[in-house]
């Protein structure tokens, strides 16, 4: 940890009301300042307590306090060298450790986590009848299952996909873990907008996960080994550009020069898709939607990449749809990676509180440009017992724009 | 070093508020070590962190049956140590108290909880067309409760007040852990006016009522960029003297200005010494017409570029510099000081001058942030922590720029209070006499001295006697815990 | 042995017997804060009780004191000293309050309406009066930024200063206000001063019953035009109320039109001089006057419920909730039953023939009561000012 970054907070708390921990619990030690006092007094000499680590483990990385903060703290940084830290130094509980491990074996690698998703997904009866009692065996568990979507239908994406009229880039396509194994429609969405818009899309078949998992958590020699990979993988592929939409990986990837050299990074540039969208301008038409859309900020994209104008404006442009906005849009739903699976009943309250401010909306449809969003969100929707509120990705809604679809949802 | 004093009132804590809200982890307890003033620390004796208003008047009775110090605390945004907790007390921490009561719109008020933040208010109301006026900088943070307890100011108070203005009632629970309630309807003794900005010294709060505004029906917002901060001064003395009271007039010099860039690229117009920032609310032709009327003046007193806010978003973005500058000068300088002090308004030029030559002759670099319209000055002044001896001749400097102030008949302190870190220069702007005063006020609510003990006042002072006749040594004094004056 | 009189001479400041009979053994005119000091500090030695006085407007107001030995009359305290650049003026408790309604060659002015024409700094302090334009600009706390206070035992204290914004120390002034001269003696206040507005206009609305009263003031204080004032004056049982808002500033004529629209359908006027009871008091010198605290929002609902106590003529900052009444004295008691136990309201009865008042509690149930009591004790431990002259024999 490093003790200039943790001397650039002048502790004068701008961070606290934007930090969901902080706003669930309203303690110090679970707030960026206190976090970061923490870390403080980790370098001061104080070790590693089980209570120090549990106040980290209990960040979500969010970095809404990155946003909030007038100092220009590097939370961001300091937590990801913390989280290293408290992996190194700090000895968990077996059950704890038991837990990490299968998540962190799963999740970088999209084909165990397909061959997984199928004895995860249980049918909605079996779900309710099953989830009291896994909940008193494992929270984790639950949460899992309670969070895993329908399965969809498998979608086999071709390597590449021409753009539709004079051909205006070429760009790479991330197809991410997560996505790619639960949201597939969105990426099938993703480059059907890239190609209207005049993009040819290239979507290598052999993608691997970005690595935001693993740095996120404190394993950041997985993290370089796996963005080494994504890197190796779209140079091969001869694109310079990567459209990624999923908030999460498009944060890390940003990130590559500080993991793996500025030298090693330059080679590709790393856009969100709402992100690039704004930027050339839209070509196709876009047809009208009459429905009222609450769109999400994922943390992310909104807070890590300050990505909040691009999307609401794509959205606002698709004629007949109406943007409404949602009260604490700054704050975590309680996804964040892999929060919801190692903190389950904090990221459950999160999720309780955002769907309380999604639903209070009285919007048709929750757009978010994060898999693991859409996923908690619903999954809170549902749990309130309203009826469920379809949840979309902005690529699915500009696709059924484009497309003059009805719904693609 | 745990205080087995505490042992007791801890176990009485636990049974009053469940485990999930009573800290004793030395870890943890050090996170509530400072509030916004980092430079005092003291790892609190205990963290409570109660619910209710009936759980603050058990605590506050546990703690008046053992003698136990206690200090409330909210958000921990204050610049003067004020929530500086202590090793044999107890730290009463008001951030799970954060419920709006009600909201009141054809009475024009609402009752809410200490815990919650400044801004919450005037988002509950925005859209009915109403706001809560008083707007400190850090108000997405700063707890109500703390407010009252400061008499927190904002840019603009100049219009507006203060806090004390637009509190209509409180309930506290006194240093002997009753409920009661001061109320602006109260006929006698202004309590509720006295308890507002008394720093935690007389009792924790635990509801506030207060008063909402109507949004103007207009606001323009002007930003006039200055050779240098003498000719802004003119400007901003034109202006008042013209007969307009603009809801805020806010300066900025050019150190200032660059940090402010630094952090929020505010972009202020370039090679500017000084900007101000000149807003204007109220009814649409009376805006009109100020406006054109400021506009002038600005442009006789050598305004070389004038920016108006026509719009919330193009507003934002001029008060975007003003409102971080604060914390922004972080990015110019590794450490600073945030001074607060008043002086009256027609000594605003020559009281800057002063505080250049003082900033040059100990080689440490003054940024001037100031409410103008009421003769607040907030300067930063910077140092680097890692040079020897920098820090001592940054708080010199701070501390002659306070000296100043009290020698233009000013304040030490105009909105971040007294707190801990300038209770040593209340006697330079207060006679023994008014002291002692003050203290009949506070021996009143707090004989035994519990709460919030050792801030605001210079010395701790004792309730025993009777003002002015003093029969011998107390026992304290005699034992050198206490100094009598 | 020196006698109490000789001692108060002894002081240099003109001191007089009383008339023969007179409750006050002598009356002293101190003419600074130091003579009031030294006054002060004869009485205590001597065990002096002491009521100060200004202009002698509200000496009828609260409960007479229980002891008089020494009347203070303020009325040679009397210096003032304005700063034009910082909107500031100090003065001394015994000008009053009008002289600071203007200033020689600046348009600036003391905000705060005195409703009894002549009272003095120290009397409207001690006794928080304020007129219409509490509304706008608060009453005299809000506009007090500095104080000296002479206490009991002669101390000279001073809080606050001459600068608009300072919250260092306890805020003395507040405590002062409504202090019915029972705390200490103010000598000397400082104020901020506002800007004279360039030109007033006042809308009269003449709704045509009480019933439309509380959706009048509610429309006309959340008026964006801002207001600076919204009175209302009834003359009482079987009549219909007026109301009056104040309009201050530039384009005031644009402003008072679009006010007076507010008046939905009432007969509305736009005028250039107030109506004739603005800033009075209702009802006679000598009668009963009530102050009645409501929640704004229950102004008309109150003034129908009391419709059944007689006739009670009721004028007031209707927007700020804060009313004056003056019953005559056969219909007090069942007017003060009325507003205090079935409306809830807050009312005190500030002045009343003695034997009006006679088994009525004059302040009502006051909360903070036992905190103010343990005020007073510390201030003034030996009652001997003003004794008995505030609530629970403060
Ligand atoms: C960047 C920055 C900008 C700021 N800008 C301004 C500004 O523009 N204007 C301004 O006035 N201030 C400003 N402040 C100072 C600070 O925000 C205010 O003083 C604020 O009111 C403190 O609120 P808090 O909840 O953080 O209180 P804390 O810091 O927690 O406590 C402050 C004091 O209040 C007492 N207290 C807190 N809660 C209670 C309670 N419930 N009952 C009794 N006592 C209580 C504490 O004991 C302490 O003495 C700024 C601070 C920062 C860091
Ligand atoms: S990253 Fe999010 S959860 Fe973590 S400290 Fe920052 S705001 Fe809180
Ligand atoms: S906002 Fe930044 S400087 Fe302020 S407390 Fe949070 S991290 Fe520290």
């Amino acid at each position: 940890m490093d003790p200039e970054l943790i001397g650039d907070c002048v502790h004068c708390g701008f961070c606290l009301p934007t930090c969901p921990t902080y706003v669930l619990w309203g303690e110090e030690m679970d707030s960026p300042r206190g976090r970061i006092h923490l870390m403080g007094q980790h370098v001061g000499g104080t070790p590693l307590t089980p209570e120090m680590a549990g106040h980290f483990d209990a960040c979500l990385g969010c970095m809404a306090c990155v946003t909030a903060c007038p100092s220009g703290v590097r939370y961001d940084r300091l937590i990801e060298q913390t989280r290293a830290e408290v992996e190194r130094a700090h000895r968990r509980p077996l059950q704890e450790r038991a837990l990490r491990a299968l998540v962190f074996r799963l999740f970088p690698y999209p084909r165990r986590l397909r061959a997984m998703r199928l004895p995860l997904r249980l049918t909605e009866g079996a779900r309710r009848r099953l989830a009291p009692r896994l909940e008193r065996i494992s929270p984790s568990l639950a949460a899992m299952a309670e969070l895993a979507p329908p399965v969809p239908a498998r979608v086999r994406l071709p390597r590449r996909v021409r753009a539709v009229g004079r051909r205006r880039a070429t760009v790479g396509m991330l197809t991410g873990c997560v996505q790619g194994a639960f949201f597939p429609q969105v990426n099938a969405a993703t480059a059907r907008v890239l190609a209207m818009e005049g993009c040819e899309v290239v979507i290598p078949p052999a993608q691997g996960c970005c690595g935001a998992l693993s740095l996120h958590s404190g394993l950041p020699e997985q993290a370089v080994r796996l963005a080494e990979r994504t890197l190796a993988t779209f140079e091969r592929a001869g694109v310079d550009t990567v459209v990624v939409n999923a908030a999460g990986c498009g944060s890390t990837m940003k990130e590559y020069g500080d993991l793996l050299g500025e030298d090693r990074a330059q080679n590709i540039r790393v856009v969100d898709l709402s992100e690039y969208l704004a930027e050339i301008g839209p070509v196709a038409t876009r047809h009208p939607l009459p429905v009222t859309v609450a769109y999400h900020d994922a943390c992310h994209l909104a807070h890590a990449q300050g990505i909040r104008a691009q999307p609401r404006a794509l959205l606002s442009a698709v004629p007949g749809l109406r943007l409404v906005e949602i009260a604490e849009s700054s704050i975590c739903c309680g996804s964040a990676g892999t929060y919801n699976l190692l903190q389950p009943e904090a990221a459950r309250d999160l999720g309780d509180r955002k769907a309380e401010r999604v639903l209070a909306t009285g919007a048709d449809l929750l757009v978010s440009a994060n898999p693991g969003c859409t996923l908690q969100i619903g999954s809170a929707v549902r749990r309130r017992g309203a009826g469920p509120i379809p949840v979309a990705h902005v690529a699915q809604v500009l696709d059924a724009s484009l497309r003059g679809l009805d719904r693609a949802w | 070093m745990p205080d087995t004093a505490l042992d007791e009132p801890v176990r009485r804590f636990l049974e009053i508020l469940g485990p999930g809200s009573v800290i004793t982890d030395p870890v943890r307890l050090r996170t509530y070590e400072c509030d916004g003033l980092t430079h005092h620390r003291t790892s609190p004796g205990v963290v409570v962190l109660p619910e209710t208003a009936e759980q603050v008047a058990a605590i506050v009775r546990v703690c008046a049956r053992h003698g136990v110090p206690f200090v409330a605390r909210g958000a921990g945004t204050g610049l003067s140590g004020g929530a500086l907790p202590r090793t044999d007390g107890v730290l009463v921490v008001t951030s799970r108290m954060r419920r709006i009561l009600s909201i009141d719109l054809p009475n024009r008020l609402a009752v809410v909880e200490p815990g919650v933040t400044n801004l919450a208010i005037t988002e509950a109301v925005r859209e009915q067309g109403y706001y809560y006026a008083p707007d400190p900088s850090s108000q997405q943070v700063c707890s109500i409760g703390g407010n009252v307890a400061e008499n927190s100011g904002g840019a603009h108070c100049l219009k507006y007040g203060f806090t004390v203005n637009h509190v209509l009632a409180l309930e506290i629970v006194t240093p002997d852990g009753d409920l009661v309630e001061l109320s602006h309807t109260d006929p006698g003794y202004d309590l509720l006016g006295a308890f507002v900005g008394s720093e935690g010294t007389l009792g924790i709060t635990t509801k506030v009522t207060v008063r909402l505004t109507r949004a103007p029906q207009a606001v323009t917002t002007l930003l006039a960029a200055f050779d240098d901060v003498e000719s802004g001064g003119r400007a901003v003395s034109a202006i008042i003297g013209g007969g307009i009271l603009p809801a805020a007039i806010e300066m900025m010099d050019a150190l200032a200005i660059e940090a402010a860039e630094a952090a929020v690229a505010c972009s202020y117009p370039e090679g500017a010494g000084a900007v101000l920032i000149v807003e204007l609310d109220g009814p649409s032709p009376e805006v009109a017409h100020q406006f054109a009327e400021v506009r002038r003046i600005c442009e006789e007193n050598g305004a070389f570029e004038l920016r108006v806010a026509a719009d919330p978003a193009e507003r934002a973005a001029v008060w975007k510099g003003r409102k971080s500058a604060f914390a922004a000068v972080g990015r110019i300088s590794p450490a600073y000081i945030v001074q607060d002090g008043v002086v009256p308004r027609t000594a605003l030029p020559e009281v800057l001058a002063d505080i250049e030559r003082i900033s040059g002759e100990h080689g440490i670099r003054v940024a001037n942030v100031f409410h103008a319209g009421d003769g607040n000055l907030h300067p930063l002044v910077l140092f680097d922590d890692d040079e020897p001896g920098a820090a001592e001749r940054a708080e010199l400097v701070s501390g002659r720029i306070l000296d100043l102030c009290v020698e233009h008949g000013g304040s030490i302190t105009g909105e971040h209070g007294v707190g801990i870190d300038k209770s040593r220069y209340m006697t330079k702007m207060f006679s023994e006499d008014d002291l002692a005063t003050m203290q009949l006020v506070r021996c009143a609510f707090d004989p035994e001295g519990l709460s919030n003990p050792g801030k605001v006042f210079p010395t701790p002072r004792l309730c025993g006697e009777a003002p002015g006749v003093r029969r011998g040594a107390h026992p304290l004094v005699e034992s050198g815990q206490a100094e009598q004056f | 042995m020196e006698t109490p009189f000789e001692a108060l001479r002894g002081t240099g400041v003109p001191v007089e017997p009383a008339a023969p009979g007179d409750a006050p053994r002598w009356v002293a005119y101190p003419g600074t804060t130091a003579e009031v000091a030294a006054l002060m500090r004869v009485s205590a030695e001597h065990d002096l009780a002491v009521v100060p006085s200004g202009a002698g407007t509200k000496l009828a107001w609260g409960n007479p004191p229980e002891r008089c030995d020494l009347l203070l009359r303020t009325g040679r305290l009397t210096s003032l000293e304005h700063s034009p650049g910082d909107l500031v003026v100090r003065v001394s408790a015994g000008l009053p309050v009008g002289t600071l309604a203007s200033f020689p060659g600046v348009a600036q002015e003391l905000a705060l309406d005195d409703p009894l024409g002549a009272g003095t700094v120290g009397g409207t302090l001690a006794t928080a009066v304020a007129g219409p334009r509490r509304f706008r600009y608060g009453t005299a706390r809000d506009l007090l930024i500095g104080v000296t206070v002479v206490l009991a035992d002669g101390t000279v204290a001073t809080s606050g200063g001459r600068v608009v914004k300072n919250v260092a120390g306890y805020d003395l002034g507040k405590l002062l206000c409504g202090s019915y001269g029972t705390l200490g003696v103010v000598t000397e206040a400082v104020f901020r001063l506002h800007p004279v507005a360039p030109e007033r206009r006042w809308i009269t609305v003449e709704p045509d019953s009480l019933a439309a009263l509380d959706g009048l003031v509610a429309a006309l204080a959340a008026s964006q035009a801002e207001p600076s004032a919204v009175e209302v004056d009834w003359p009482g049982t079987g009549s219909a109320p007026v109301v009056a808002a104040l309009v201050e500033g530039t384009a005031a004529g644009e402003r008072a039109a679009a006010v007076r629209e507010l008046a939905g359908g009432h007969p509305a006027r736009v005028r250039d001089e107030a109506p004739g009871w603005w800033n009075t008091l209702p009802g006679d010198p000598g009668g009963v006057l009530c102050e009645l605290r409501l929640p704004p929002a229950e102004v008309g609902r109150t003034l129908r419920e009391v419709t059944a106590c007689g006739p009670v003529r009721v004028r007031g900052s209707a927007a700020s909730g804060v009313l004056w009444a003056a019953p005559p004295p056969d219909v007090l008691p069942a007017f003060v039953s009325a507003v205090r136990d079935r409306l809830g309201g807050r009312l005190v009865v500030l002045a009343a023939p003695y034997d009006a008042i006679e088994g009525i509690d004059r302040w009502g149930p006051v909360g903070a009561l036992p905190l103010m009591r343990r005020v007073k004790e510390r201030f003034d431990p030996d009652r001997r000012l003003s004794p008995g002259r505030f609530a629970g024999g403060i």
